[in-house]
């Protein structure tokens, strides 16, 4: 209860390093930024200009790093940071924005604003500005282990009945596996089928593996509030645990902005590199076709298209593995426009999800990605994310539209050879 | 044949569609001046609705000391394009080179438009304005003086068009012997665009006509009353012999290794680093090239006092004393002030840092 105005300015001024004084100092103004944010194409509000969301970090660099500023600061001609703009700027920073850093990419002078505005929430949930839901999700984080307050006898639960639908035994808590897989609470709670997937597949690869009891969570409610000492006590506990069980890889699951805080932001927030490597379920995945490990049969004849979760596509750079494995089950795939590293997000991610406030915009602006499937008319969209695959349920529920939603890795194991 | 009553009330939408212009070329129009006017893409749709809902505003032209060449570019070097037509759209009442009409119909036809579209008409002058002795230039009887300023008493806004209408140009060029002034020094009470250039880029005057339909109001104006949107950026910064010059390579003549190579004019007197015009983006000849792409240095057309500026082929002059300490000096000193603030910026964020407590879930509410 102790979040104040001068705590949220101090943070701000903290996160003010020299990438932030050169991206605002080299921002011409030019807009581009607004026309590659589905909260504005599908709102048309200026207000969610990208960079118009960083303004209070703009702000404090303004009056307290540059020369004008600071000389206007003097004569009060320089715009102060208060709690009135916090609170304005509160539903442009978290329930506007996915950190989908779809702006970043077309910022002619390469300013990546999608971090300026992650930076942006530090000042906000240090002043006590950041919303009820996602203040919800990181004490259950912090408290219980997940943001949706799953604790390990539940998973347990779930792996019981894995177990029991398949005969296998899900490894937990084995020490020197290959492999410790992450979950997040959205697989754990409504899709258990991806623990299932990933113990046929890797059974078959003949590699092995380990669920930890102690830090399974993946998802970082940390980052997405804005709080760099949680989303580190966060990671920490995931490197204790893949050092106490001595794993070689950690695998980050089918969600994108899990896989964005453990694999690189991670070590930045721990402050050391790992001793392990971390690899997205889809990379491993993809090693193993490389490696002959994965070998499937049969082919999906219906037509199969593609969402790209930011995190993993945009920020994440993991493009073509998802496509190299598609490729071995699907005989009917079609890319969606701007599909890739431009492909529009799917509105719900960056915490935007655990906030209610924000279930009119994000439905609103489902509207994109509502076009682009019209566009193609797939008969199911593939995805790796259960973040977006929630969410474009939800959408296409809102629009009325039926077009199911698959996990890659399911979808994959349905296919496994014998 | 439509009367002249119908024809007024026909909007440029129905005029293009008589004309068969597709809408296909007339949105690409649209996209085309948004982005010349660097409008986000999401205004293209404005610009179309407007435009097409647009009834033809009366334009009267006045043609003062001037050369027509401003007329001739205007109506020629696109002719046949959708410009032209959009431009051919506007009801042009009295224009002294294109009209029909002549003598005492002329005048009448001026003096109709000015009383029938009083206080909404744009008035267009190309030309200065003699003030030593009006006899140097009188139309009608009138003196140019008298005209401009009975004129532009029911105009909505005036476009200055060439260097003579906006600075003087070449009539005023030493020893001005006709007195010859610009628009802008007569007129202070109504909003003026400056659209100078000898003569000036066609597809300018359609994107100010353009802007002035869509929005209802002048373009963005920089300190001597050019639209900023194609006056922004000097020839020199967006010359696509500019990496010549920051390599140092100039051409010393005319028919040197260096011009053969297609290096920099600077040393041939080329104006580009002092003058502002959008020659080197959107080019001229329906976007053929610009006179630096054939060879000749540009001579600063666009800039007031062009002709007054100790010759086309001289190089912008060059420092006359050593400026080679003095920048020592100046740099040593701009580092200092650099390293300092640096330091203190440093301190600074090191003090938040300090500050910082660990924040924890008990400190995310007030």
């Amino acid at each position: 209860m102790s979040a104040s105005l001068e705590k949220g300015i101090n943070a701000l001024k903290e996160q003010v390093d020299s990438s932030v004084a050169a991206f605002f100092s080299s921002c011409v103004h030019c807009g581009m930024c607004a026309d590659a944010c589905l909260f504005y194409t599908e709102t048309g509000g200026p207000e969610r200009t990208p960079i118009n969301k960083t303004e209070p970090l703009r702000r404090i660099w303004k009056s307290e790093y540059t020369l004008f500023g600071r000389i206007g600061k003097l004569f009060g001609l320089t715009k102060p940071v208060t709690d009135e703009l916090l609170a304005d700027w509160e539903t442009l920073v978290y329930d506007s924005c996915t950190l989908c850093g779809r702006c970043s990419m077309v910022c002619p002078v390469g300013n990546d604003i999608a971090a300026m505005i992650r930076k942006t929430r530090e000042g906000m949930a240090a002043a006590g500005h950041a919303p009820d839901g996602l203040i919800g999700a990181t004490k259950r984080a912090v408290t219980i282990g997940s943001p949706m307050g799953v604790k390990f006898p539940a998973l347990q639960a779930q792996i019981k009945h894995v177990e029991n639908d398949t005969g296998m035994t899900i490894p937990v808590d084995v020490v020197g596996a290959d492999y410790m897989l992450l979950l997040s609470s959205m697989e754990i709670m409504n899709f258990p089928e991806f623990i299932e997937a990933v113990a046929k597949i890797f059974d078959k690869a003949g590699v092995t593996w380990t669920i930890s009891s102690e830090a399974f969570e993946a998802t970082n409610s940390g980052i997405q509030i804005g709080v760099s000492d949680i989303a580190a006590e966060l990671v920490q506990r995931i490197v204790d645990a893949a050092e106490k069980l001595k794993v070689k890889t950690v695998i980050s699951p089918e969600c994108g902005h899990a896989y964005m805080a453990i694999r690189w932001d991670g070590p930045n927030l721990v402050g050391k590199p790992f001793d392990f490597k971390v690899r997205h379920i889809l990379e491993v995945l993809d090693e193993f076709r490389k490696d002959g490990r994965l070998k499937t049969t049969g082919k999906e004849s219906q037509r199969l298209t593609y969402h790209d979760p930011c995190q993993i596509s945009r920020r994440g750079g993991v493009i073509d593995e998802p496509r190299n494995l598609l490729n071995m089950i699907a005989d009917d795939f079609v890319e969606m426009p701007d599909a890739g590293k431009m492909n529009w997000c799917c509105g719900a991610g960056g915490g935007v999800s655990s906030n209610e406030r924000a279930n009119e915009i994000r439905l609103k602006v489902f509207q994109r990605k509502k076009d682009q499937l019209d566009e193609i008319k797939p008969d199911a969209i593939v995805s790796a994310c259960s973040n977006c695959r929630i969410h474009l349920e939800d959408g296409l529920e809102e629009y009325h539209m039926e077009i199911p939603l698959l996990s890659l890795t399911e979808t994959l194991a349905e296919h496994l050879a014998d | 044949m439509t009367n002249k009553f119908d024809d007024k009330n026909k909007t440029l939408g129905d005029t293009l569609r008589s004309r068969g212009i597709s809408r296909r070329s007339f949105l690409k129009f649209c996209a085309a001046t948004a982005s010349m006017m660097a409008l986000p893409p999401a205004m293209i749709p404005k610009v179309a609705h407007a435009l097409e809902n647009a009834k033809r505003p009366s334009v009267i032209w006045l043609s003062f000391q001037e050369c027509t060449g401003c007329t001739e570019s205007l109506t020629r070097s696109h002719s046949a394009t959708i410009e032209n037509l959009i431009f051919d759209s506007i009801s042009l009442d009295y224009h002294h080179t294109l009209q029909a009409a002549s003598g005492h119909a002329a005048e009448a036809a001026r003096e109709a438009a000015m009383e029938e579209n009083h206080g909404n008409y744009i008035l267009v002058v190309d030309g200065s304005i003699p003030m030593d002795n009006p006899g140097y230039s009188t139309i009608a009887g009138i003196s140019n003086y008298d005209m401009l300023m009975d004129t532009a008493k029911g105009a909505a806004a005036i476009i200055a068009v060439g260097t003579c209408a906006t600075y003087g140009g070449i009539p005023h060029a030493k020893p001005n012997p006709t007195g010859a002034v610009s628009v802008g020094d007569l007129i202070k009470d109504k909003p003026i665009i400056n659209v100078p250039g000898c003569p000036p880029i066609p597809v300018v005057i359609t994107g100010v006509v353009t802007h002035f339909l869509t929005f209802g109001t002048i373009p963005e104006l920089d300190h001597i009353g050019r639209p900023k949107v194609f006056y922004g950026q000097s020839i020199h910064d967006r010359c696509y012999r500019r990496p010549f010059y920051d390599k140092g390579l100039f051409a010393e003549t005319f028919d040197d290794e260096g011009a053969q190579k297609g290096w920099c004019l600077f040393k041939l007197g080329c104006k580009g680093p002092t003058t502002y015009n959008a020659c080197a983006t959107t080019k001229w000849n329906n976007g053929t090239s610009f006179p630096i792409e054939a060879g000749h240095p540009c001579i600063g057309c666009s800039e007031p006092d062009f002709w007054d500026g100790g010759g086309f082929y001289k190089a912008l002059s060059m420092p006359t004393e050593n400026i080679t300490q003095t920048a020592l000096y100046t740099a040593a000193g701009a580092a200092a002030v650099g390293v300092a603030a640096g330091a203190l910026n440093r301190a600074k964020k090191n003090a938040a840092t300090k500050a910082h407590p660990n924040t924890t879930i008990e400190d995310l509410e007030k």
